[in-house]
């Protein structure tokens, strides 16, 4: 089987011209588990193994796609928690159960091998190891496809998340501060992107005037649009849209950064189906076609990004993502950009010129009517602060919206194109869906 | 309560061995002359390893922005909270950047745009930080 | 003298997110002996109240964790306690002078030994 290693999928370099297979790779189906605050640790039928099981199923009987037909499955294998949340991600030792559950795969990871051993794919060729995130897998799956390492592909993102406070313990309890840690933990920064955005946001202030609280209606109709998304978690555990009070009250983490511009983590799963635009024909449900995919990993020049490297990052993910799929930006229906904090949201709006939003537009955009049903739907997924730390919000919502099947959130504006992403201002992917393949 | 404590590694031992000796050094690009922190295997502009040399820096820089943690996730830190964590640009080459907890300023107080000066704390016995003062 | 009691909901009470091992039954208990009730949550006012309400316990004061500085200001008493799950709650409690306790079926000694 192929590794992720030795295959060159990503775009991730300015100046690549129009992707080579725009719109000749097709999403033709999803799948979502339920979203939970948290595994119980007792629960079998309800365990990020089980979870990701059902979210696959229901992405294939979406299309009509059978066991046997799947070929490529690529599935992240890390926690969420990633990197950032290092030794603190590890909840282990915990208790075991039987197969398939007898070891830290199925319970707090999911990784190819093990889904293909629990699930009975006979026909996987490739499968990497070492995935990335659903940012960038989606682009992987969308290029092995397209460069014809596998057929039928499914993507699965597992979100996990037990008992005890995230991120909590392991390094961040030691009294030492080791490796990239030595530069920031002294002073109090632990890692994460709530740290590595607020100050450039609020050089973002600075520059371009308003203040934080300027983000509560954003916020807020991210509440409201998670209201209408149905596998979501606010909705489905009563999480009521809050209140312009309700946030301007509510506590700080980061001052300014509140508790309200923070998502929720979430014990779920997420499966997405990609195959050909040829095949995808002859598949049951409506496909929606990739018309480019991009990922970024820039380098900090220093301790802490601020606000000009944040605004160049963002401008060069544009020039990439349109350039790729042969579009502007008048030509973007339905943009979910990332939210899994607030703060980061409006350098990817106006960095993408969304609905014409310049640098330091973004506030004023928000203060005017975003809602689903208006002239500028944006981010009509309601994102991560909307549904729960699932990050795959944006991407259903863009195939729902494309296919017009997004019923309650369905936008009143067209919808024949969508970005989506799970990305921060320094590294993560981007994807351009399309109706039709051009 | 005490910081955290730095590790020093094989990269970072004479930036360390310096600050422990009360003075802040750099990596420079003989090359591109150009500083570089936290120190790196090579330039960042040019690529070379070889070029690179530490370089005192004068300890002058200035508050960009802050913010207070109320809610953070080190142990070591939680007694502190709130407590403030500045942005500092060296004044020598303001794309370079530092934190700081700005010692002596209550939180929510920090002085944005204010000058600040290099000065030095101890947060394990022979093991000192750099840390920033609002100049007088 | 009065003694005022602040639960934090998640983690602490029996409807919860985690659910705690504080029941509605033991915070009508402590109503009940005279003491000065209310919650103290990272849930909106609005939700905290609509949980009181469909209990059928009135509270004194539902607030926002960081709001327990306020709480005191308004009520006088002669011990306040903050009944919480985390180390944020330890931090607020102790800021604004309260007695901080984990949730512990032991908590109800605070109300059953005489008000
Ligand atoms: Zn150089």
């Amino acid at each position: 089987m192929t590794s992720s290693n030795n295959f060159q999928w990503r775009r991730d370099r300015d100046g690549l011209g129009v992707w080579e297979h725009r719109g000749k790779v097709a999403v033709v189906g999803y799948g979502h588990s339920p979203v939970d605050r948290r595994w119980d640790g007792v629960n079998l039928d309800t365990s990020l193994g089980a979870y990701t099981i059902m979210a696959c199923e229901k992405a294939m009987e979406q299309a009509g796609v059978t066991i046997d037909q799947v070929d490529g499955i690529v599935c992240c294998d890390s926690h969420i928690a990633g990197g950032s949340g290092g030794s603190a991600s590890n909840w282990a030792p915990r208790p075991y159960f039987d197969p398939p559950y007898d070891s830290e795969y199925g319970i707090t990871l999911i990784n190819a091998q093990w889904l293909i051993n629990a699930m009975g794919f006979k026909n996987v060729r490739f499968a990497p190891t070492g995935v990335p995130t659903i940012g960038e897998m989606m682009g992987m799956a969308s290029q092995a496809v397209g460069d014809g390492v596998c057929n039928t592909c499914l993507v699965i993102y597992p979100t996990g998340n037990l008992e005890g406070r995230y991120r909590r313990g392991g390094e961040n309890a030691d009294d030492f501060a080791r490796g990239a840690r030595q530069w920031t933990v002294p002073w109090g920064n632990h890692g994460g992107n709530d740290f590595i955005n607020i100050f450039p946001h609020n050089q973002y202030c600075l520059k371009y005037g308003g203040e934080h609280d300027d983000l509560a209606p954003f916020v807020i109709n991210q509440h409201k649009n998670g209201m209408l998304t149905l596998w979501g978690f606010n909705y489905n555990h009563g999480i009521e849209p809050i209140s312009v009070e309700d946030y301007k009250t509510s506590r700080y983490i980061l001052n300014p950064l509140r508790i309200w511009d923070c998502d929720r983590p979430v014990n779920a799963s997420a499966a997405y189906l990609f195959t050909t635009a040829e095949r995808a024909q002859d598949m049951k449900s409506q496909p929606v076609y990739v018309l480019n995919h991009s990922q970024h990993n820039f380098r900090f020049r220093t301790t802490q990004p601020d606000l000009d490297e944040v605004e160049m990052w963002t401008d060069r993910q544009a020039a990439r993502m349109y350039e790729g799929a042969g579009l502007g930006p008048a030509d973007v229906d339905i943009f979910n950009p990332y939210d899994g904090y607030s703060i980061m949201t409006q350098f990817f709006l106006e960095g993408f010129q969304w609905h014409g939003v310049k640098r330091g537009d973004a506030f004023a955009f928000y203060a005017g009517d975003i809602s689903v049903k208006g002239p500028h739907p944006f981010f009509s997924s309601g994102g991560n602060l909307g549904n729960g730390r699932t990050r795959s919000a944006m991407y259903t919502d863009s195939i729902e919206q494309l296919r017009g099947t997004a019923g309650d959130r369905q936008v009143t504006v067209r919808a024949e194109t969508a970005l989506c992403a799970f990305t921060t201002p320094s590294s993560g992917g981007w994807l351009m869906l399309g109706k039709y393949q051009s | 309560m005490p910081k955290v404590i730095p590790v020093p590694d094989e990269l970072s031992q004479p930036f360390w061995d310096a600050v422990n000796e009360r003075r802040l050094v750099l990596q420079n690009c003989a090359a591109c002359d150009k500083l570089q922190y936290p120190p790196q295997a090579a330039c960042q502009v040019c690529g070379s390893a070889d070029g690179l040399e530490w370089k005192e820096v004068e300890g002058k820089g200035h508050v960009a922005t802050y913010i207070v943690i109320e809610d953070g996730r080190l142990n070591r830190r939680m007694p502190d909270q709130p407590y403030n964590l500045a942005l500092v640009t060296l004044d020598q080459d303001p794309t370079v950047n530092f934190y700081s907890n700005l010692p002596g300023v209550p939180a929510y107080q920090a002085p944005v745009g204010a000058a600040v000066e290099l000065t030095f704390e101890e947060v394990a016995p022979g093991q000192l930080i750099h840390e920033w003062r609002v100049a007088q | 003298m009065t003694t005022l009691i602040s639960f934090d909901i998640d983690g602490t009470l029996e409807v919860g997110d985690p659910p705690g091992c504080i029941t509605l039954d033991m915070v009508r208990a402590a109503k009940a002996s005279g003491c000065i009730i209310g919650s103290c949550s990272d849930r909106t006012v609005s939700n905290q109240q609509r949980i009181w309400e469909t209990a059928g316990i009135a509270m004194e004061f539902t607030v926002l964790k960081h709001q327990l500085d306020a709480v005191k200001e308004q009520f006088p008493a002669e011990d306040y306690y903050h009944i919480g799950d985390t180390d944020l709650d330890r931090q607020y409690a102790e800021r604004n002078g309260f007695h901080f306790l984990l949730p512990d079926v032991d908590v109800v000694q605070l109300w059953e030994n005489g008000n």
